[in-house]
């Protein structure tokens, strides 16, 4: 993608009160900015500068929201450590996590609000005042609405802030074009593989009772390398006590280094191996026959379904022996119940992703993990009441408004009926039409943006979600930016979009701001506190604020009825006896109690299906004419001279939100492109050589820096995603690595979930200067 | 009793989160870290094995860091050795004696890990032990960390036939000790680290008289020659770049090909 300048027109100090004048010079207001990073040895430490205060918060560094205590000296943040009374950080963080306060103080941040003055793309602006912005988008937005109605504006939202943004917004605004990137672009696939199986999702936080847990099988999971803390501190713990991990992988991962097996699976083909899995557990009796007898549906199905799947059938499609294939079915089954595979999180792989997951579950079910100590516990939700509002315009859930259509009747495999906002219009993705259901696809909402089919979505407004690294298809994206009314984009850094943007809304991060509070549904399920260690920097501010002062403007009042933040946190506390204060008394955590076991439903089915049974053979997939039982099914392998594209995490970075925070980016400053050593040899390519990468469609991006390996297949390279920013406000990381996203120029479609498989683009290597 | 450091390469997950904990906490100036990661992976696919390797100071007891600075500027306090740059006379002598290659010179001055003196004189844990996920770094008294590490190296001999601990004996046994999942030369880690014969006898017999400036450059040019054939690490290195032998050093992080 071209490289496009954010041109900032800085406001003049009278009309601003910014103390800062010209382009490119760092404001200096409200909040605290740093002085630079020490230029040499200190010998006295920060902590003896002053008093430290304390405050506690989530870390937001990626979307785990680990609780952390947040070190101040002087109006300073200097340090940030795990909180050990919070059920996820257990005082421990992960790199992203420690590098907050480099985040925060990053010189690049976005300072004021922004008005386009320039082409759409071209990175031209001028800075205005909140008033200035928030009347103009309401302005907008309010003669949108009596044009085509409230469904015309979509509203795209990601991490902390994102309850306000892509739910309460949209919900009372009346629109179901409401979207995150952690659904269709991530989870969808395996949270509706768990729904139609067991009547639940499996949820933010994957249940699994690492602490009493035996044996894990990772499908791709790289964890280490996905830094997700909990999960590296649950894993480490059954690593270090002997518990058997089996890593399929195409790539040596770091997990894959702890592993007990290791299997390098060519990629497409896990449902193969799955299948086979279910074949050895099934004939050779390792399941747990009485759960299944007790708890499942539809096993004899089952059975007759994988008879056929042996390991040798299996062995031909995924290059593992027929022998490894036993030896980890076998290994899995002599664990059970305390054996199971880990869900995972970005299972948007090939388009069929919602039935490999379905072969994911359908495994863990007859190991007879759920439910049971040491496999999978139950998910809860804490208690806590909202503060009140009227009733929504549309009706929603998490992951986007109108997310899974109920019919309220749940002894039937019809789907249920998609929710319609104020004007009847339902939302604008496909649902029911091009797939079934699940979240807003967010991919699927960027067309309509071009085509107006089935109906033209006017305006977007995008909080947090850097869309050209998030959605594939890119250069779709731009042309659709293009095409819209009004594009308010709201975040911290000048990320790539944002040159697309109408106005842009800076916000504060989660280290200057509150929020609403975390409600975590987990084992303990428990309520965390954020609260601000200082004030925003420059003139950002917090997305709450952002939210209700533009509610306000848009007829939505009443759904904002608090004076302030602390109003509405006390009023929601109040609901379990509490209050900010003494939520901070308490260490900033209020743990409950859940049913994590069977035992603690008493005889009573813990699985909210039809049939109260977990449901191995889906008469709902059936009824509406998909397998009910996952097929493995090919899809197409890279051609001559080809290498297929698989992306990643690299454990110092989040999505595409961290490679210019500085302390993230000295450690991690590009991503490399893995690369089996024998193909390399071939190639004439020598470790540590550039190279620009080219797609199936000419797509082409780079340079990237080879990592000549024989940790990965020869079939695939592997890169860290996020890398290839193309914006020059971001100072660091602008120019380095190549982009993932920017090489997806197709995508497969989950006919069940909506979600995008991505793993589907080839590539082919050239080389480069650096 | 004193505390020391574990750090369990068994359990090392490669995160790197004890790096930046580090560098935060001490306000490292850029690109200065305490801590390098590399991964350290042998064989070939699909044959393969290996892990992480972390470098940083291991608190020798028998510290040629400490033998050879003539200002007082490293020293040795509870079993770890510690950095008062302020000291510092910039003579590098530590750099180059040091069998483990750690301290560098920052502005003209030396530095390396102090242990986080200030943080644990006041009751707290060093920065990296207290964030890594993967319970890789744990700070204790030496009895218990002696114990903790044979017990690790015994559950993990299952995974990793020639688990073993390290550190015990090294240059008068090491404030850092390490289970090490393979043979512990294969992490960069020597078996009989090669502390120069100088920096013992330097003590003796130059320190006492303090530092004089007059005999600088005689003393730093006879020191200077025999460094390079000692640095064991500078040597594999400098090996493994003419790929003479494999690599074992911390700094890159390109693995083993074989
Ligand atoms: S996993 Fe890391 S980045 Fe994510 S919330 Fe926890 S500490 Fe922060
Ligand atoms: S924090 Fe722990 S697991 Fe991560 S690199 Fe450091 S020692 Fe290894
Ligand atoms: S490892 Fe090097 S720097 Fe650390 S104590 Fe030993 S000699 Fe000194
Ligand atoms: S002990 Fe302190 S100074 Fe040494 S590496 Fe750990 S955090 Fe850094």
């Amino acid at each position: 993608m071209a490289r496009v300048p954010l041109e900032i027109t800085r406001r003049t100090l009278l009309k601003s009160g910014l103390a800062a004048g010209v382009a490119g010079a760092m404001a200096t207001t409200a909040g605290a900015t740093r002085s630079p990073a020490h230029a040499d040895i200190r010998d006295d430490r920060w902590f003896d500068d002053g008093d430290v205060e304390t405050t506690y918060n989530a870390c937001d560094m990626c979307p785990w929201h680990c609780g952390v205590v947040v070190r101040t000296v002087n109006g300073v943040v200097r340090k940030i450590d795990g909180n050990p009374h919070d059920p996820k950080s257990r005082g421990k963080l992960c790199p992203r996590g420690q590098g907050g306060v480099s985040f925060m103080y990053d010189p690049d941040r976005l300072q004021a609000p922004m008005v386009r003055t320039g082409e759409r793309g071209e990175g031209k602006f001028q800075e205005v005042d909140w008033e200035f912005a928030l009347d103009l988008i309401a302005d907008r937005l309010n003669t949108i609405k009596e044009r085509s109605g409230p469904e015309a504006v979509a509203f795209f939202g990601h991490t902390a802030g994102d309850s306000w943004f892509a739910e309460h917004l949209p919900q009372a605004w009346g629109t179901p074009n409401a979207a995150k990137p952690s659904t269709s672009l991530c989870i969808s696939p395996r949270d509706e593989a768990s729904l139609m199986t067991f009547g639940f999702p499996v949820g933010g936080h994957e249940p699994l009772d690492w602490e009493q847990l035996e044996c894990v099988a990772l499908i791709g999971s790289h964890i280490g390398e996905d830094a997700r803390n909990t999960v590296m501190q649950d894993f480490a713990s059954l690593h270090g006590r002997g518990g058997t991990i089996i890593s399929v992988d195409p790539r040596f991962s770091s997990a894959a280094t702890k592993a007990d097996h290791w299997l390098p699976i060519k990629p497409s083909t896990d449902t193969a191996l799955l299948l086979a899995w279910l074949h050895v557990l099934i004939t050779e009796e390792l399941y747990d026959v009485e759960y299944v007898e007790e708890w499942a549906a539809g096993f004899s199905q089952l059975a007759a379904h994988v008879e056929d799947k042996t390991p040798e059938w299996a062995s031909e499609i995924t290059d593992l022996s027929p022998e490894q294939i036993r030896k980890t079915a076998r290994a899995m089954g002599e664990h059970a119940p305390k054996s199971v595979i880990m869900p995972g999180r970005h299972v948007t792989w090939y388009g069929n992703d919602t039935q490999r997951m379905r072969a994911v579950m359908l495994v863990n079910a007859i190991l007879g993990a759920y439910g049971r100590e040491g496999g999978m516990y139950f998910n809860d939700t804490p208690f806590i009441s909202d503060f009140p509002y009227p009733p929504y315009a549309i009706a929603g859930s998490a992951g986007g408004c109108a997310a899974d259509p109920d019919d309220g009747d749940d002894d039937d495999d019809e789907l249920g009926e998609l929710a319609v906002g104020p004007t009847g219009k339902a939302r604008a993705d496909g649902a029911q039409d091009t797939f079934l259901q699940g979240p807003t696809a967010m991919q699927e909402l960027i067309e309509p943006m071009i085509t107006g089919d089935p109906y033209r979505i006017e305006a977007l407004i995008c909080y947090g979600v850097n869309l050209l690294h998030s959605v594939p298809l890119p250069e779709r994206t731009k042309e659709a930016l293009a095409e819209l009314e009004l594009f308010v984009a709201v975040d911290v850094l000048p990320q790539e979009h944002l040159a697309w943007a109408d106005i842009i809304l800076p916000e504060a991060t989660y280290l200057e701001r509150y929020d609403d509070l975390y409600t975590m549904s987990h084992r303990t399920p428990y309520i965390a506190l954020r609260e601000p260690a200082v004030e925003p920097a420059h003139d950002t501010k917090p997305g709450w604020w952002i939210a209700k002062e533009l509610g306000e403007r848009i007829g939505l009042e009443a759904f904002f009825g608090w004076e302030d933040i602390e109003e509405y946190l006390d009023d929601r506390l109040r609901s379990v006896g509490s209050n900010i204060n003494d939520l901070r008394a308490q260490n900033g955590v209020i743990i409950q109690e859940g049913k994590p076991f069977l035992e603690d439903y008493e005889g009573a089915s813990p699985f909210p299906t039809s049939s109260g049974k977990i449901e191995l053979y889906s008469t709902f997939l059936e009824a509406q004419g998909l397998d009910p039982l996952p097929e493995y099914e090919p899809v197409e392998d890279p051609p001559e001279g080809y290498f297929r594209l698989l992306y990643g995490r690299h454990p110092v970075h989040t999505f595409a939100k961290t490679q210019n925070t500085p302390e993230l980016y000295e450690l991690f400053p590009e991503n490399e492109l893995w690369l089996n050593a024998d193909a390399a040899a071939d190639l004439g390519i020598d470790d540590g050589d550039y190279v620009t990468l080219t797609n199936q469609d000419g797509a082409s991006d780079g340079p990237i820096k080879v990592k000549a390996t024989q940790r990965i297949r020869r079939d695939a390279v592997f890169m860290a995603h996020g890398h290839g920013h193309t914006s020059p406000g971001l100072t660091n990381a602008n120019g380095k690595g190549a982009s993932d996203t920017k090489l997806m120029t197709r995508y497969n479609l989950d006919p069940i979930c909506g979600a995008a498989g991505m793993r589907v683009n080839f590539v082919r290597l050239e080389s480069s200067e650096a | 009793m004193r505390s020391i450091f574990l750090l369990d390469l068994t359990q090392c997950i490669g995160c790197e989160g004890c790096v930046i904990a580090c560098k935060v906490g001490n306000e490292l100036p850029e690109d200065v870290t305490y801590i390098e990661i590399s991964e350290q992976v042998h064989g070939t696919f699909p044959n393969l094995s290996g892990g992480f390797a972390n470098h940083r100071c291991y608190h020798c007891t028998d510290a040629a860091c400490v033998n050879v600075c003539p200002t007082g500027a490293l020293f040795q306090e509870d079993e770890l050795t510690r950095v008062d740059s302020s000291l510092c006379s910039g003579c590098q002598y530590c750099v180059r004696a040091c069998p483990y290659d750690v301290p560098v010179m920052v502005d003209g001055v030396a530095t390396k890990c102090d242990g986080c003196r200030d943080v644990t004189k006041a009751g707290g844990t060093p920065w990296c032990v207290q964030t890594c996920p993967s319970d890789a770094l744990r700070f204790g008294p030496r009895d218990e960390i002696t114990a903790e590490a044979h017990q690790r190296a015994s559950v993990m001999r299952e995974k990793y036939p020639s688990a073993q601990v390290y550190g015990e004996s090294q240059t008068g046994g090491l404030g850092l000790l390490v289970v090490a999942p393979e043979d512990p030369d294969e992490l960069g880690l020597p078996a009989d680290p090669q502390v120069p014969f100088i920096s013992t006898v330097w003590q003796d017999i130059v320190k006492p008289g303090g530092f004089a400036i007059t005999g600088f450059s005689i003393v730093a040019a006879g020191f200077a020659g025999i460094i390079a054939r000692r640095n064991h690490m500078k040597e594999l290195r400098e090996l493994a770049e003419q790929g003479a032998a494999p690599s074992h050093d911390g700094h890159d992080d390109g693995e083993v090909q074989q």
